[in-house]
C-alpha cells in the first residue's frame, strides 16, 4: 500500500502541469504553484496574526514612547519619559515584586503537587480515572466564575476556609483583608486551579518511559527510591521543562483573581504586573505608561524564557 | 504475605489521595451546599450540607437575574470563536504539513512563538484596533482577534505531520483539490484530535475573561464571567443566589467535561510534549 502510494506520488510530480508548454514553463509554473497554494491556506491566519498580533505588538512599542490618554486625537512623543516615570514609581516596582513573588509561591508548588499525583495516581492498580477526573477538574473551571467563590471562601468569619479551620482550633488569618496573606490567598487560587494541568501532562510523561528502564534498574539493584531519582525523574524532566516554561509565563498573567477578589488591594500587596498595565490603561488613561510596562513585562518572561532554555541545554535529558 | 503488603500500600494511596481530592473539592462542594441553603442557614449552617433544604436560591436566579442571557451571550459567543479557530487552524495546519515552502519553518516557528507571549503585552493596541474597526461591544470584537489560535494550529500541524505525506499526494493525484484533499484526508484522518481541540477551545473561550471584559461594556452583551462579576457587585447579591448561579454556569462545562473527559484529557496531553 505504502509503495503504491510512494509511486503514485512519484508520477504525480513528472504529470503536475499538463498544461505547460515546455518543460522550464512546467516547473516554474510548478514552483509558483507551489508557493501559492500554501500562503493561500495560509492567508487568514496570517492576516489575523498581522492585524492583531505583530501590528500592535510593534503599535505598543511605538506608543511607549509617547503620551495620550487614549480619548485625545493628539499623541506626543515623550522619549523615554515613560520608561523613567515608571523606574520612579512605587506602585511599579510593589507590582513587579509581587509578580515575582506570585511566581514563586505558585510555580513550584503547582508543578511538585503535579508530580505527586501523576505519581500516584499512575501507581494506583484501581481508580486512576476517578482520580485525575478529579484533578483536573479546577482546570476547566470558569476563573471568573470560581474568583467569586473563592472570595466568599475567605470571608474571614463565615467563609469555608476559617469556618474549617476554625473545626480543626486553628483561628484563620484575615486573608483578603490581610497585606501579609492576601497574595497567598490568590496563590492557592491559582496552585488550585493549575496543578491538574501539570499532572496530566507528567502522566503523559510518564507514559512514555520505556518499561524496560525499570526492569534493567531493578536487575542492577536499584530501589524504588533509586528507580524514582535516576530512572523516573531524570527521563520527566523535558516534561518539567516543559511546564516550567509555560507556568512561570502563565503565572505573570494572573489577573482574574485579583480583579474579581483583591482589586490589587490591600494597599497594592496583590497588584502584579499585568493588573498595574491594566489599572494605567483602562483606569487611569496613561496610555503610554501602560505600554511602557508591557514592553518591560515582554522584557522580563523573554529573559526568564531564553534562561531556562539555556539551563535546560545541561538539566534536560532526553531519552 | 507480599500481597497483603501490596494491598496496604494500595489502601494507603487511595486514603492519601481521597483526602487530596477532598480538599481540592471543598470550593465545589461549599458552592452546591450554600446554593440549596435557606437563607437563615448560610453563615450558621453545616459547611457542606443543607438542613433547610431550599431550591430558593435557583428560582431567584430565574426571576431576577438575565442568567439566560448571560448563558446565551456566552454560548454563542464561545461556538462561533471556536468554529472560527478550526476552521482557520485546519487550514495553516494542512498547509504547513502538506506543502514545502520557503520560510515554512520560520513561519510554524512564528506560530510557537505567539503562544510565549503573554496577551496582555498586545492588549492596549488591540483594543484600539478593535475600536478603529468599530468592534467595541459588539460580539466581533470579542471573537476576530482570536481566530488565530497558536494552540489549534500547533497540534492541528503536530497530528497532520503522523499522516503519511503519501496519501495526501495520491489524493492529489485521483483528482482532488487541495481543499478536497484537506477535507477528505487530513481531517478525515484526525477526526479525534479535532474533536478533541473542539472541546478544549470551547471551554477555554467559554471561560475567557480578561479581554470579553475589556471589550463588552454593553451589559446585555456580556459574557457570562464577566456581567456575574458585575452583576453581585452593583445589586450586592447574597450569597444562596450567588451561589445558585455560580453552579449553574459551571453545569454547562461540567456536564461537556464528563462527557469528553476522555479526549479531554487525552487532547491536553498530546499538547505538551511532542513539539
Amino acid at each position: 500500500m505504502v509503495m503504491l502510494n510512494r509511486w503514485n506520488g512519484k508520477q504525480g510530480e513528472a504529470a503536475s502541469a499538463p498544461g505547460a508548454r515546455g518543460k522550464a514553463g512546467a516547473r516554474r509554473r510548478g514552483r509558483l504553484h507551489k508557493l501559492w497554494l500554501p500562503l493561500a491556506f495560509l492567508l487568514p491566519a496570517l492576516g489575523l496574526y498581522a492585524v492583531f498580533f505583530v501590528y500592535p505588538f510593534l503599535f505598543s512599542l511605538s506608543l511607549s514612547f509617547q503620551q495620550w490618554n487614549l480619548i485625545s486625537p493628539d499623541k506626543e512623543f515623550v522619549g523615554l519619559a515613560n520608561y523613567v516615570h515608571l523606574l520612579h514609581d512605587d506602585v511599579f516596582w510593589i507590582s513587579l515584586r509581587n509578580s515575582a513573588l506570585y511566581m514563586l509561591m505558585t510555580v513550584p508548588l503547582a508543578v511538585g503537587i503535579g508530580l505527586a499525583m501523576a505519581l500516584l495516581v499512575e501507581s494506583l492498580w484501581k481508580g486512576k480515572r476517578l482520580y485525575r477526573l478529579v484533578f483536573f477538574l479546577p482546570v476547566v473551571s470558569s476563573i471568573g466564575v470560581i474568583s467569586i467563590v473563592w472570595g466568599l471562601m475567605y470571608n474571614p468569619q463565615d467563609g469555608a476556609v476559617n469556618k474549617l479551620l476554625a473545626s480543626f482550633g486553628i483561628q484563620g488569618p484575615n486573608w483578603i483583608n490581610d497585606p501579609a496573606m492576601a497574595l497567598w490567598a490568590l496563590a492557592i487560587v491559582g496552585i488550585w486551579k493549575g496543578f491538574g494541568y501539570n499532572m496530566v501532562l507528567y502522566i503523559s510523561g510518564l507514559k512514555s518511559i520505556d518499561r524496560s528502564l525499570y526492569e534493567a534498574a531493578s536487575i542492577d539493584g536499584a530501589g524504588r527510591g533509586a528507580r524514582l531519582r535516576h530512572v523516573t525523574v531524570p527521563l520527566l524532566s523535558p516534561v518539567t521543562f516543559f511546564i516550567l516554561v509555560m507556568s512561570i509565563i502563565s503565572s505573570f498573567q494572573v489577573f482574574a483573581t485579583i480583579q474579581i477578589i483583591t482589586r490589587g488591594g490591600p494597599n497594592n500587596s496583590t497588584n502584579v504586573l499585568v493588573y498595574q498595565i491594566y489599572q494605567e490603561a483602562f483606569q487611569f488613561f496613561n496610555i503610554g505608561t501602560a505600554a511602557a510596562s508591557s514592553t518591560l513585562l515582554l522584557l522580563i518572561v523573554g529573559t526568564l524564557t531564553v534562561v531556562q532554555l539555556r539551563l535546560s541545554n545541561r538539566m534536560v535529558h532526553y531519552q | 504475605m507480599q500481597r497483603t503488603l501490596r494491598l496496604m500500600e494500595e489502601g494507603g494511596k487511595h486514603l492519601l489521595l481521597i483526602t487530596v481530592a477532598f480538599f481540592i473539592l471543598i470550593p465545589i462542594l461549599w458552592m452546591l451546599a450554600t446554593s440549596v441553603k435557606a437563607p437563615q442557614e448560610v453563615f450558621s449552617g453545616h459547611l457542606f450540607w443543607a438542613e433547610h433544604f431550599s431550591l430558593d436560591g435557583y428560582l431567584r436566579v430565574f426571576r431576577d437575574i438575565p442568567f439566560t442571557l448571560w448563558a446565551w451571550n456566552s454560548s454563542v459567543i464561545a461556538g462561533a470563536q471556536t468554529l472560527g479557530q478550526l476552521v482557520v487552524g485546519l487550514a495553516a495546519a494542512f498547509a504547513f504539513a502538506h506543502y514545502r515552502f520557503p520560510g515554512r519553518d520560520a513561519l510554524f516557528f512564528f506560530v510557537l512563538m505567539t503562544m510565549m507571549i503573554p496577551p496582555q503585552v498586545t492588549m492596549v493596541p488591540v483594543y484600539m484596533i478593535v475600536n478603529e474597526l468599530h468592534l467595541l461591544n459588539t460580539f466581533g470584537g470579542v471573537i476576530v482577534p482570536h481566530l488565530a489560535s497558536g494552540y489549534a494550529i500547533f497540534l492541528l500541524r503536530q497530528t497532520f505531520m503522523t499522516i503519511p505525506r503519501e496519501l495526501g499526494e495520491a489524493s492529489v493525484i485521483d483528482g482532488c483539490s487541495a481543499i478536497g484533499t484537506m477535507w477528505h484526508v487530513y481531517l478525515r484522518l484526525s477526526g479525534t484530535v479535532m474533536s478533541a481541540l473542539a472541546v478544549i477551545l470551547f471551554v477555554g473561550n467559554w471561560n475567557d475573561y480578561h479581554w470579553p471584559l475589556l471589550v463588552l461594556a454593553e451589559k446585555s452583551l456580556q459574557t457570562l464571567p464577566v456581567a456575574f462579576v458585575q452583576f453581585r457587585e452593583e445589586e450586592s447579591l447574597e450569597w444562596v443566589p450567588t451561589m445558585a448561579v455560580a453552579t449553574l454556569s459551571m453545569l454547562p462545562i461540567l456536564a461537556l467535561y464528563l462527557a469528553a473527559q476522555k479526549q479531554f484529557i487525552e487532547g491536553f496531553m498530546n499538547s505538551g510534549l511532542k513539539g
